[in-house]
């Protein structure tokens, strides 16, 4: 009672307080991320080419204009949906299934959990280095071992050609990613109350059941935040591709992060990079949002 | 029953293995590969493990580092020693100073009522949404114009912004479940806000503390966009730069390539593997709990 007395008679300083705590922080977080922002809406309304310096003009929505009547940027934009769609299945299925196995109890369970932040702490380009080595056409350890045991009769090059190089780039690119969304996972069915399960075995529910009836609903609301979040992280995709396959073969894996990138870096069109910037960022926001409410309409039902 | 319990333990283990496998092979082969001589790696079948251990291209890092382009190694050998200095003081940086100033900005999110709280919260985490690719463009810009291009100051200012609405929310939701009775003990004898969150709060969250320090840590380390678009020279360029010139360039012998992937990752994952009980609660913690 007496703290709450303190509380209301300094509520004035509270305000001041938090202020004074804040500002480090928040005056970091507006310098280098509000500004930028409102600078790249700026570039994105003009002509804006390093290659063309003195030409700088105010074009409206040109850019957009151009950009969403131009295959180059919906092709990209399919591209980005393909890799995205694929790697959040790929890793949302796979997390699943290592954390309904780290759930059961058995010796060794804790050294594998922890073992699982060894690719977590991978950063994205040693990752693709590493699977750059592992897919070598020549020498690589993917072929070797897909050779002597006989699926393949001679050595591929499995990120020269479609489809393969999307498959490999998915896998390579969720390797690192599958270790969070697991352990986030793991966290949502250590919530489920075991004697749920326990009632649920005397009345003769089957594994599937189980998983289906008890788990599934349960999990929702974690597997849907893991959903969107790796969404977002998925469409934004761009190191793993710098190394791995810079767009190619015949821009097959051109996603939008890296048209982006040589629109911007490499053809120095700052004008053209900052709306198709924007394009994607509008685009990622809205799909987070409409995942958002539809996962989030399932869970109250 | 004591045969459904025997079954069961043979699914875990061997989907247990199949897991460690796929968790730990690729790296380990990563390792492995980095101890071999050139042409042992030209092999096929593959050489499982080294025999014998070589260091060569560990050597040629070092040799590279001190002797420079009289050592005839290839050039991202000769700068790699630097970039990895780069990256420990840029990752270190970072988790130093975001960790003091998330601290400060997380202690009134987590405790004073003023107004405007849900909005300064909201805008710290909102501010996250926004692509770094969209933001690079201007960044660059900008740092070219006033001459903050091509300096690690840069480097450590950028992820910084990046790193603390993390560690800010991670942080305020510590400090929301240490006993408010604690503080309110703290300020009866007469301690300010400044002193409570000196004397009771940080020594309390000690645990917490180190949580966001190793993962602002372990995030900038990784760092691969900024990087590269702040960086001209050697004297900036962080281990995932150098570790991407290595990877692109196809005159560079695999066992060189191979050991830069493996030396720069020895960091974080040493890390991983030490801090692993603060990690994973600060992962859960930071993208949990409100």
């Amino acid at each position: 009672m007496q703290a709450k007395a303190a509380d209301t008679r300094k509520e004035m300083s509270q305000g001041l307080l938090a202020v004074l705590f804040s500002a480090p922080a928040v005056l970091v977080i507006a310098a280098t991320i509000l500004a930028p922002f409102c600078i790249a809406v700026f570039l994105s309304l003009h002509n804006w080419n390093l290659k063309r310096p003195g030409r700088e003009r105010f074009v409206g929505l040109e850019n957009y204009i151009d950009w969403l009547t131009d295959s180059d940027f919906w092709e990209p934009l399919r591209t980005t949906f393909t890799f995205a769609l694929l790697a959040v299945v790929l890793i949302v299925f796979v997390a699943l299934l290592i954390s309904l196995l780290l759930n059961e109890k058995f010796a060794g369970r804790g050294v594998l959990r922890a073992l699982l932040l060894v690719p977590w702490a991978i950063p994205s380009v040693v990752n693709a280095l590493l699977w750059k080595w592992l897919l070598n056409p020549q020498y690589g350890l993917v072929n070797a071992v897909a050779y002597e045991i006989g699926i393949i009769s001679e050595y591929q090059n499995v990120l020269g050609s479609m489809p393969s190089v999307m498959i490999w780039l998915v896998i390579a690119y969720s390797w690192i990613h599958i270790p969070l969304a697991t352990l986030l996972l793991l966290s949502g069915l250590q919530t489920i109350p075991g004697d749920i399960y326990e009632s649920a075995i005397v009345d003769g529910a089957s594994v599937w059941q189980r998983f289906r009836f008890i788990t599934l609903p349960m999990l929702r609301p974690m597997l849907s935040i893991v959903i969107i979040f790796e969404m977002i992280f998925a469409l934004k995709v761009f190191d793993i591709i710098f190394v791995l396959t810079a767009g190619g073969p015949a821009d097959s894996t051109n996603v939008l992060g890296w048209t982006i990138y040589t629109e911007t870096f490499r053809k120095l069109d700052f004008g053209a990079g900052s709306s198709i910037a924007m394009l994607l960022g509008g685009i990622t926001l809205a799909l987070a949002i409409l995942f958002y409410v539809i996962l989030d309409k399932g869970v109250e039902q | 029953m004591k045969r459904r319990a025997r079954i069961r333990l043979v699914v875990i283990y061997v989907s247990a293995a199949i897991v460690l496998a796929g968790t730990v092979g690729p790296f380990l082969w990563l390792v492995s590969s980095s101890f071999q001589y050139e042409r042992q790696l030209l092999n096929r079948p593959p050489q499982w493990l080294p025999n014998p251990i070589v260091l060569d291209s560990y050597r040629e890092i070092f040799e590279g580092a001190v002797l420079g382009e009289a050592s005839g190694v290839p050039y991202q050998s000769r700068i790699f020693l630097r970039s990895f200095a780069n990256s420990f003081f840029v990752a270190g940086s970072v988790a130093a100073i975001a960790v003091l100033a998330g601290a400060y900005a997380a202690y009134p999110l987590a405790r004073l009522t003023f107004r405007g709280r849900s909005v300064l919260l909201f805008g710290i985490l909102a501010s996250r949404l926004i692509p770094a690719l969209s933001l690079a463009i201007p960044i660059v810009l900008v740092a070219k114009k006033i001459g903050m291009s091509d300096k690690i100051v840069s480097l450590v200012f950028i992820n910084l912004s990046f790193i603390l609405p993390y560690v800010i929310w991670l942080l305020q939701s510590y400090f929301k479940t240490i006993p408010l009775e604690l503080e309110d003990a703290g300020r009866i004898d007469g301690c300010s806000r400044l002193q409570v969150v000196h004397k009771i709060i940080l020594p309390l969250s000690l645990p917490g503390l180190t949580s966001a320090a190793i993962l602002a840590f372990l995030l900038t380390w990784g760092e691969f966009l900024f990087a590269l678009l702040l960086s001209e020279t050697p004297a900036s360029y962080t281990s995932t730069v150098v570790v991407s010139l290595f990877a692109t360039d196809v005159d560079v012998s695999f066992v060189s390539i191979i050991t830069a992937g493996v030396v720069s990752v020895i960091p974080p994952i040493a890390f991983a593997l030490i801090f692993q009980r603060f990690i994973i609660s600060g992962l859960l913690s930071g993208s949990l709990k409100g």
